[in-house]
């Protein structure tokens, strides 16, 4: 059993102020690797928590199309999205640990049942006008990690030009490696850009506008 | 990883509301939480305001806990953390997930200054624990999450059959070198005295660990990491000056109190340590203080709650005067 049951009851009582339906999209493959049964399994147990949410499953091979359209270049994957507008939410290697809760998080914010951006944050996302991408990479053993990602996911939520990626480091050490990953949590932003530890949106936002530069 | 628990902690919190606490606590450590417990159990209104996504400081940066009783097998910390937690909002204490800006200590209202506004009360707890302690050498900072780790259960999986260097010897160094050998292919666990602090249970267990080499009377001077292919760290044993190769390092030679918010308004020690009466009453009338951030011999759960226990009841009799 994936979810001992007081973990079950205790998200359901918190799914029960979801809003918007929302989807949870999961990409595994027919010969799956270990994490990738585990992750699909997590995203069927965590739809049976809410009628809110609608559950799809992809073939990472077969379905190309679909991994193409959104974005997913690697497995196993979740999407967390709404019922028709992708919020650019996406977890790479199974939000295990500590990341649980970053998991239920991003549900609960696609769906609309919190924002908790500060207002300085949002008039700068607002005036966006170049993509951003944000790659958060954590262990699941990290306590400090979960907020990092659910900072980055909630911005992804605000905004269309921002794409957020939990990225779990021992699941994808060639990422990993390529990004000189050797601490959690560490943002990588567009590719040039780095944040070091859980730092306040204020710091973040520095960051991006560093990278835009 | 196998065997992977799923975490969960609600993180949206109450807004704090225009309402006066009767006691709020400033840090969710074990000692803040039974403080919390206490007070809820007494029926005065509590808040408690804890910054991480899990209340539990630094029991929840640590795999297992051997030494708190009522557990005969070792009990996981943050599975500890978590008890605690639920035990805590079951009695209907609200928790805030919150970093506290500012305090006011001063008069019969204090105010905690958190990103979701200002929480008044009449008296507070002051639990914020006590952070690594650093080295203070050259590299330390510039390598800190690019080598340089505090924390053990976060970056331990990124070595896996590499080599690293550990810093103390105190239970903490020990215990997460034992946690580190299941990563590492070796550990140099590095000492400046003849001899480790920790408890000898834990002492014996790294003795027999093969892939911890141990150098005691031996001080860390550099990090240099800045080379990919030559990453090492320089040593001095018997003044003379070396070099180790090492992927990474741990340092964990003790803490410094978290006393930002409070310095001057609250009396503490030399090192920054806040002094108490044994009935955790600071200098300040309605203050208290609990846990690690407090000035004490022994930094453990099992004292933190006892600290925590007395905090509650010192506030709640002060309430009643």
């Amino acid at each position: 059993m994936l979810l001992n049951d007081d973990v079950k009851i205790e998200v359901r009582e918190t799914f029960k102020d979801l809003k918007d339906k929302i989807k949870l999209i999961a990409f595994t493959q027919k010969i799956e690797c270990h994490y990738c049964e585990e992750n699909r399994k997590l995203a069927q147990v965590i739809s049976e928590l809410s009628d809110r949410i609608q559950l799809e499953i992809y073939d990472f091979q077969q379905d190309k199309e679909m991994a193409e359209k959104y974005g997913i270049d690697k497995i196993p994957a979740l999407v967390v999205m709404g019922e028709d507008r992708d919020d650019h939410i996406r977890f790479f290697g199974m939000p295990g640990g500590y990341e649980f809760t970053s998991l239920i998080e991003a549900v609960r914010t696609v769906s609309g049942s919190q924002s908790a951006l500060s207002e300085e944050t949002r008039k700068y996302l607002d005036g966006l006008d170049t993509d951003i991408h944000l790659q958060v990479f954590v262990t699941p053993t990290c306590p400090y990690c979960p907020p990092a990602v659910i900072l980055a996911h909630q911005m992804a939520q605000y905004s269309d030009h921002v794409r957020a990626d939990m990225v779990e480091s021992i699941e994808f050490p060639h990422l990993a490696n390529r990004y000189n990953i050797q601490g959690v949590p560490r943002t990588v932003i567009n590719e040039t850009e780095y944040l070091e530890g859980a730092a306040p949106e204020a710091a973040l936002i520095e960051k991006i506008k560093k990278a835009l530069e | 990883m196998d065997g992977m628990d799923f975490t969960f902690t609600k993180t949206s919190s109450p807004k704090p509301g225009d309402k006066t606490y009767d006691v709020a606590i400033v840090g969710g450590g074990p000692g803040g939480l039974t403080a919390a417990l206490y007070c809820g159990r007494y029926r005065i209104d509590t808040i408690m305001i804890e910054k991480e996504i899990l209340s539990g400081g630094q029991m929840t940066t640590t795999e297992w806990v051997e030494n708190y009783p009522g557990f005969e097998d070792p009990v996981l910390g943050n599975q500890l953390a978590k008890s605690m937690e639920s035990q805590v909002q079951s009695t209907g204490v609200s928790i805030v997930r919150q970093t506290v800006t500012k305090l006011s200590l001063k008069g019969s209202i204090k105010e905690i200054q958190t990103g979701a506004g200002t929480i008044k009360a009449r008296s507070i707890i002051i639990s914020t624990g006590a952070s690594a302690r650093l080295l203070g050498i050259p590299g330390e900072e510039t390598f800190r999450g690019k080598g340089v780790s505090y924390c053990a259960t976060c970056d331990g999986p990124f070595y896996p059959d590499k080599t690293i260097a550990v810093v103390g010897g105190g239970n903490t160094a020990l215990e997460e070198s034992l946690f580190l050998a299941k990563y590492a292919g070796k550990i140099y666990l590095i000492h400046r005295r003849d001899a480790f602090r920790g408890d000898k249970i834990i002492q014996e267990r790294i003795f027999k660990e093969d892939r911890i080499e141990i150098w005691y009377n031996t001080v860390v001077k550099a990090i240099r990491f800045e080379d990919e292919n030559d990453r090492h760290i320089v040593f001095s044993k018997k003044e003379k000056e070396e070099k180790l190769r090492v992927d990474g390092i741990f340092i964990f030679i003790g803490m410094v109190p978290n006393n930002d918010l409070f310095k001057g308004a609250v009396d503490t020690d030399e090192e920054g340590w806040v002094i108490t009466d044994c009935d955790m009453k600071t200098n300040v009338p309605g203050v208290f203080a609990v846990g690690d951030v407090r000035q004490k011999n022994l930094r453990q759960i099992a004292t933190a709650v006892g600290d925590g226990a007395l905090a509650a009841y010192s506030a709640n009799k002060y309430l009643d005067e």
